[in-house]
């Protein structure tokens, strides 16, 4: 079975076919007693281990399980085996928790939230042949129908990743001459990118990252913050499931980083693709076209929406643009209207520079897929890279061509991709400052935008994962 | 009548290690060798003795394991377990590493440069084969990584006159590459061999592909193109690749590589048995089915396994071979008939 996982992803050790009791180093914290003889292991029909005692008595075993977050954790390996991935995040795991409030008493009950990705519903879109509008109000639809409570859209969480985004790489661009790893800035929208530069690289390439949250865990922070007060329930009563385009995003849900030790509960509890999606459709017997539409719901209630709004800039969010855009206002007085790219060695590695009067003011760059990610990591370690901004992104042609995302059998890959390109396009973009709502935030939940508070829930840190040299881990 | 094969001389060329490969240069006056004591020498020969003309030993971290030289003769690339493949220019005598190629996960099994001189292969236990590209500069740049083969890869081998690769695997496939628009792309996989294969080497016209393998077969596979005569099915544009021959039954142990002489036609085979076996093909033979005759076997060439064959360039004959005992040694082949 080919790898879920980005390139990236698959690169850093990945081992397809190795189950994690084979080559899993993870050190099991295992409740021991000094004993007087030798403890015998019977071994039940279903699987399950009793130790059996001198006396007797049967006491069961408990089973070694890996968990994504040890996972991300280690260094050894990152396995593909199922049952890691079905373990904790799948739709199954999220019909369970659908079912288990059906029969819930009242104060028990789930909030069920779910943040549907834009490149999910564009991939969505093509599948069942609607326009972008029509298919998230159908979604919405689906989803309550199972019995979840509101359905959101993340392009409103990517606003504050963008303009986080804008507002860190001006400061550091200021900061050049005093700090040397204040740039080139590379952006850390994609977990994919992400885990091979904690794992590979480390130390090295770290620092240069943004640390402005991706859009899935912003709004991790808003539902389970902003949210959760609104609704008067703690974080933890609310299980927030969301939409994205690629598996690498359920690691990103993983990370120790996003889960509240004060309210023992995950930013994003359960990350399911636009494929996984599909299967729920399938396994309800529904076609998309056929359900009646539904009002969109907004994380900031006092606003409705009518319409899904986007970004300009691509389909993995338009970090470049918006940076680009923001930095020639801020920076140099510069308004820019239409971002022209030019694509250098191949048609995943792009540039666009800032020149005024023969002079090259800014010079960033968009890099995906692997073979781009190394080459400019390479130039990077060697301090040879020449752009100030990078929009790195591990899949080749960007997020709306994930490993989740719908296939169409008859046509060809390349096709599909442009098709559901299109339909991503047609959705109305709108400035992050701009969109109703996210001043509001600002102001009201945030405390201000250089505000402590917006630092913490906006903003995250990035660890270089040591690699582990016990006997274990070398391969003989 | 059996052909002969004559020991001309041996050098111990990695003592207290293993020597992995050698590679002859273009003119055929140097030949580099590399090994467990993760060094890479070049020797020369002066009158009838080879000596060694320079030690690269600050390259690498770990055994090396193949070295390949660029079709100008200026450069050498050694790969080695220590995840990096380091680029050697020469200079007279000396050699200086310009470059060190990162980014394989784990250990570098062997490189391989193009025709045109602007491409290098790497391949690796990570499973990938990743193509760079050098420019004017020196500076080189990844230009694709293929995941295609499911297990370490072995060997890595570029056509001798098309811009196809080819790269053999512990998975037992051949895979070869060839581009595609902006990317690289598989374009054909050989199943056949029932276990690993360890190496491989095209004809001199570049038709026919010889593979070697843990089976202890060594397969002749040939190209066939869209509309070939033969009726061969092809698949769009991407010609097709037949087995059109196996040998076996002549090696007891792996054979760990393979080597095609440019000028004679001549297959050498360097086999776990410590022995080295040349065949050749029959003359008359069908083009479509050939067969191949033993012309040569010597058991216990080496103390140990032998890990390498390579055939001179220029010299009719010439073969030299490598083994785990650390020794080289230089073979004269020549048909009895007198050809």
């Amino acid at each position: 079975m080919a790898s879920p996982f980005s390139g990236a992803l698959q690169l850093t050790d990945l081992d397809d076919f190795i189950g994690p009791s084979q080559d899993c180093i993870k050190p099991m914290k295992v409740e021991k007693k000094l004993g007087r003889g030798v403890a015998k292991i019977h071994i039940e029909d279903d699987g399950t281990y009793f130790q059996v005692s001198q006396d007797g008595g049967t006491r069961k075993l408990e089973r070694a399980k890996i968990s994504l977050d040890d996972c991300l954790a280690c260094s050894g390996c990152v396995t593909s085996a199922e049952t890691v991935l079905i373990t904790q995040q799948s739709h199954e795991e999220l019909r369970k928790i659908l079912d288990a409030n059906k029969t819930a008493a009242p104060g028990q009950q789930k909030l069920v939230v779910i943040s549907v990705s834009p490149q999910s519903s564009a991939s969505l879109a093509a599948r069942f042949q609607l326009n972008p509008t029509d298919t998230a109000k159908k979604l919405t639809a689906f989803f309550k129908k199972l019995g979840a409570h509101y359905v959101f859209d993340t392009a409103f969480s990517r606003n504050f990743s963008l303009l986080e985004s804008q507002r860190e790489f001006v400061r550091r661009f200021r900061e050049q001459a005093s700090s040397k790893q204040a740039l080139p800035m590379l952006a850390s929208a994609c977990p994919g990118w992400i885990c091979y530069a904690e794992k590979t690289h480390g130390s090295a390439i770290i620092p240069y990252i943004s640390t402005a949250k991706s859009p899935q865990q912003v709004m991790g922070s808003l539902v389970k913050d902003f949210f959760a007060q609104q609704q008067h329930v703690t974080p933890d009563k609310i299980h927030h499931v969301t939409v994205m385009p690629c598996y690498d995003k359920k690691l990103e849900a993983s990370r120790p980083d996003f889960f509240s030790q004060e309210h023992q509960t995950r930013d994003v509890d359960c990350v399911i693709t636009t494929g996984e999606v599909f299967k729920l459709l399938e396994e309800e017997g529904v076609s998309l076209s056929e359900l009646e539409p539904a009002p969109l719901d907004s994380v900031f209630s006092s606003v409705s929406v009518q319409e899904p709004t986007s970004h300009r800039g691509g389909g993995s969010g338009g970090y470049l643009e918006h940076v680009f855009r923001h930095a020639a206002q801020e920076l140099f007085g510069i308004h820019v209207d239409e971002v022209t790219y030019k694509p250098l060695r191949n048609k995943d590695f792009q540039e666009v520079t800032l020149e005024s009067e023969g002079r090259v003011l800014l010079h960033f760059a968009a890099a995906y897929g692997f073979r781009n990610i190394q080459n400019l990591v390479q130039k990077l370690k060697r301090g040879r890279c020449p752009y100030h901004y990078v929009e790195v992104m591990a899949c080749p042609s960007g997020c709306l061509n994930g490993g989740g995302q719908l296939k169409a059998p008859e046509m060809p890959g390349k096709e599909l991709l442009q098709h559901v390109e299109r339909l991503y396009s047609m959705v109305r973009t709108e400035a992050p400052e701009d969109v109703p709502g996210v001043q509001e935030l600002y102001e009201h939940w945030l405390h201000g935008k250089d505000s402590e508070r917006a630092s913490c829930l906006l903003h995250t840190s990035y660890h270089a994962v040591e690699k582990a040299s016990s006997g274990l881990s070398i391969r003989w | 009548m059996k052909d002969s094969l004559v020991l001309l001389g041996r050098v111990p060329a990695h003592p207290d290690s293993r020597c992995w490969f050698l590679a002859w240069n273009p003119t055929g006056t140097l030949l580099a060798s590399c090994g467990g004591d993760r060094r890479v020498r070049i020797w020369g020969t002066e009158g009838d003795n080879w000596i060694c003309k320079s030690v690269l030993s600050e390259g690498h971290q770990r055994t090396v394991r193949k070295v390949a030289w660029s079709p100008c003769g200026n450069y050498l690339a050694s790969a080695s377990f220590d995840a990096t493949t380091c680029i050697w220019k020469k200079n007279q005598d000396d050699f200086e590493c310009v470059t060190t190629l990162e980014g394989h996960e784990n250990e570098v099994k062997s490189v391989a440069w193009a025709p045109s001189g602007n491409l290098l292969a790497t391949c690796s236990r990570d499973k990938s084969v990743w193509v760079w590209e050098v420019d004017e500069e020196d500076e080189y740049e990844c230009v694709s990584v293929l995941n295609s083969h499911t297990q370490d890869v072995k060997h890595v081998v570029w056509h001798p006159s098309q811009e196809m690769l080819a790269s053999a695997s512990y998975d037992d496939t051949v895979k070869l590459y060839r581009e595609e628009e902006d990317d690289w792309v598989c374009c054909a996989t050989l199943e056949g061999h029932e276990s690993t294969v360890w190496s491989l080497a095209f004809d001199p016209s570049g038709q026919r592909l010889a593979s070697c393998s843990d089976d202890r077969t060594v397969r002749i596979w040939r190209q066939y193109l869209p509309g070939n005569e033969q009726g061969v099915a092809c698949s769009g544009s991407d010609p097709s690749w037949k087995c059109i021959c196996t040998l076996s039954g002549f090696h007891s142990r792996t054979i760990y590589d393979i080597a095609w002489c440019s000028l004679t036609g001549a297959l050498a085979t360097a086999c776990g048995d410590d022995a080295i076996r040349v065949f050749e093909e029959d003359p008359g033979s069908d083009p479509q089915q050939p067969t191949f005759s033993l012309t040569a076997h010597l058991p216990q060439a080496h103390s140990q396994d032998v890990n390498c064959v390579a055939w001179n360039p220029k010299e009719r004959g010439l073969l030299a071979s490598c083994s785990d005992d650390g020794e080289m040694a230089f073979w004269k082949y020549q048909r009895l008939e007198g050809l």
